[in-house]
């Protein structure tokens, strides 16, 4: 839909003008890490960030939601479309949330998640710094070019902004001072992309994605569950840290009435003990190793058998997440590929 | 439906727990709409032994708390422990760390033989009697608190997490204790506290006890791979002796 170039000067008067457009969630540093936050001023937006600490997946799944209240007069849906923008969304990131548009519309359309979806307009930002764990070149995740709705690249001094929707085009129509981004422009752009690729593979992932599934359902005896969940603390933190991870556990409280009250979700993992406990205290997956392996079959297996892609992007979170340094999902499918 | 009369007791312990209940300041005009309070020292001046609910604080440390605690469970339909002083033992179990008599020497010097000073090892509520909820933390989390007054009031009955503290810690967004080369509870610690210590820049203190199902090994392992060693995790875990 057409690519502009603008100074970094104009860019930040830009992103200025989207804060007093609209609600602003960017990235921006905490300690020497990077999350997203509301922002409040251009100045403290970082594209230059590797990761951040959660995915932005909380501004569609909040780690805890009403869905409603209730009374006893009936309930009241909490849902909410306030519009707002995502800034720096990392390519990885924004193909784990158009997995997560799938998922969610598929048989039961997730009225919670597609509401605040569609309230979003979010703006895909290129790698600039890669992070210690990152293998989403070897997944083809390392930059995107379609679905957004808007894509900033860095390219020297300047800023090439594509706009992929109306929504984004609305907003880039903002902008001041920007010239129409000549081929030269588009073919740095390219060069990165082509860089990025090679550089977002620090784990080296040698098995074959697309041979996954089927390498998986070969290994559900696979001794490497056992070693691996012996570790296992069953923390879920590889869960929590996951931008593909969706599973999450509905919850009542009363209010001093004991009549009236809310209903609530928040996120949950299949790596927690009693995550499958259902009523009568029975729990299908009371062993840490068929939580373990169930989590890497969704990845790897489930997920892609559902929506025909891996439902792993290669951030690498889970890996730095994990205390007891058990959760490299690139460790796992290259043991399985090769068994 | 008439309201559930509750008495709350203090046995060893610092009272801070109750002070959380008397710290609900308007709500206690609220949770004084499902329950009826009949005894409680530090909240009121009226006194009855006839009550459902037992409300336990503190620790068990001499033999007459042992009787008193066992009188109260006869008469109590339900059980509830207090804190971590009441669901694990919490600080007062330090003194479990060594012959009594040292301890009794450093705590009253000449006097420590004293009839009145004579003192045990000490117990959690459960190592003596049943109980039948647990309100975990030290101090309590006062929204915790009225959320299981407010479970009990309606029959329903409460869900505690058993999950690790690291749970919440990652809901919250924060950076691992272990990124800061620190030593973290929160990998074995029971969740429900919303991570409170480690949002607010310290490792978990552990003051909610152990999951149910904690994989110590692990801890181990841990250890190794961080440059700590059992001996350090173990000093930790001393504080509130999980």
């Amino acid at each position: 839909m057409g690519t502009k170039k603008v100074s970094q000067k104009d860019f930040e008067k830009w992103v200025e003008k989207l804060i007093g457009l609209q609600k602003v969630f960017g990235v921006q540093s905490k300690d020497d890490k990077y999350e997203f936050g509301a922002l409040l001023k251009a100045e403290n937006l970082r594209l230059d960030y590797d990761i951040t600490i959660l995915p932005p997946k909380k501004y569609f799944l909040p780690s805890t939601e009403q869905l409603f209240s209730f009374g006893e007069s009936g309930f009241n849906s909490s849902v909410d479309g306030e519009p707002f923008i995502l800034f720096g969304v990392h390519p990885y990131d924004f193909v784990a949330i158009r997995q997560l548009d799938v998922l969610f519309s598929m048989k039961n359309n997730d009225v919670y998640y597609q509401t605040r979806r569609n309230a979003a307009t979010i703006i895909v930002c290129d790698v600039e710094n890669i992070s210690e764990n990152a293998f989403s070149g070897f997944l083809g995740f390392d930059h995107v070019e379609k679905g957004f709705d808007l894509l900033v690249t860095k390219t020297g001094s300047d800023y090439l902004v594509e706009s992929g929707s109306d929504k984004g085009k609305k907003l880039l129509s903002l902008m001041e001072n920007a010239v129409d981004a000549q081929a030269a422009d588009i073919s740095k752009r390219s060069e990165k992309w082509k860089k990025n690729r090679e550089l977002l593979k620090k784990q080296l992932l040698k098995a074959n994605v697309n041979e996954l599934p089927a390498a998986l359902g070969k290994a559900y005896d696979h001794k490497i569950w056992n070693e691996k969940a012996e570790k296992c603390f069953s923390c879920g933190s590889c869960n929590l840290v996951c931008p593909t991870c969706y599973c999450f556990d509905v919850q009542d409280d009363f209010g001093w009435d004991l009549k009236s009250g809310e209903r609530t979700r928040s996120w949950d993992g299949c790596m927690i003990e009693n995550f499958a406990t259902v009523a009568g205290d029975h729990n299908f997956r009371k062993n840490k190793s068929d939580r373990y392996r169930h989590r890497y079959y969704r990845k790897g297996k489930y997920v892609p058998e559902k929506i025909g892609e891996i439902a792993c992007v290669g951030c690498g979170r889970c890996i730095s997440a994990c205390v007891a340094r058990i959760a490299n999902p690139v460790e796992i499918f290259n043991a399985v590929a090769e068994a | 439906m008439s309201k559930p009369r509750v008495a709350i007791f203090d046995f060893a312990c610092c009272e801070g727990c109750q002070l959380q209940i008397v710290n609900l300041e308007a709500e206690i005009v609220d949770l004084l709409s499902i329950i009826e309070p009949v005894q409680w020292r530090e909240g009121m001046s009226d006194h009855s032994d006839d009550y459902d609910i037992a409300i336990i604080e503190g620790s068990i440390t001499r033999p007459e708390d042992e009787e008193r605690i066992r009188k109260i469970r006869e008469k109590a339909k339900i059980l509830v422990a207090l804190g971590a002083c009441a669901t694990i033992g919490g600080v007062n179990k330090l003194k479990n760390h060594g012959p009594l008599e040292d301890m009794q020497k450093t705590v009253y010097s000449k006097d420590f033989s004293l009839p009145h000073l004579a003192t045990m090892q000490t117990k959690s509520v459960a190592d003596v009697v049943k109980v039948d909820v647990y309100i975990h933390g030290c101090p309590i989390d006062k929204k915790e608190f009225t959320y299981i007054i407010r479970c009990l009031g309606a029959g329903k009955t409460p869900n505690i997490p058993d999950y690790p503290v690291c749970v919440e810690c990652k809901k919250a967004g924060n950076i691992c204790r272990y990124e800061y080369n620190e030593i973290c509870l929160g990998p074995v610690i029971r969740a429900g506290c919303g991570a409170k210590c480690p949002s607010n820049g310290f490792w978990c203190f552990g003051c909610r006890g152990f999951v149910d199902d904690p994989n110590v090994n692990a801890a181990r392992d841990v250890m190794e791979k961080y440059g700590k060693t059992m001996k350090d995790l173990e000093e930790k875990l001393m504080l509130f002796n999980t």
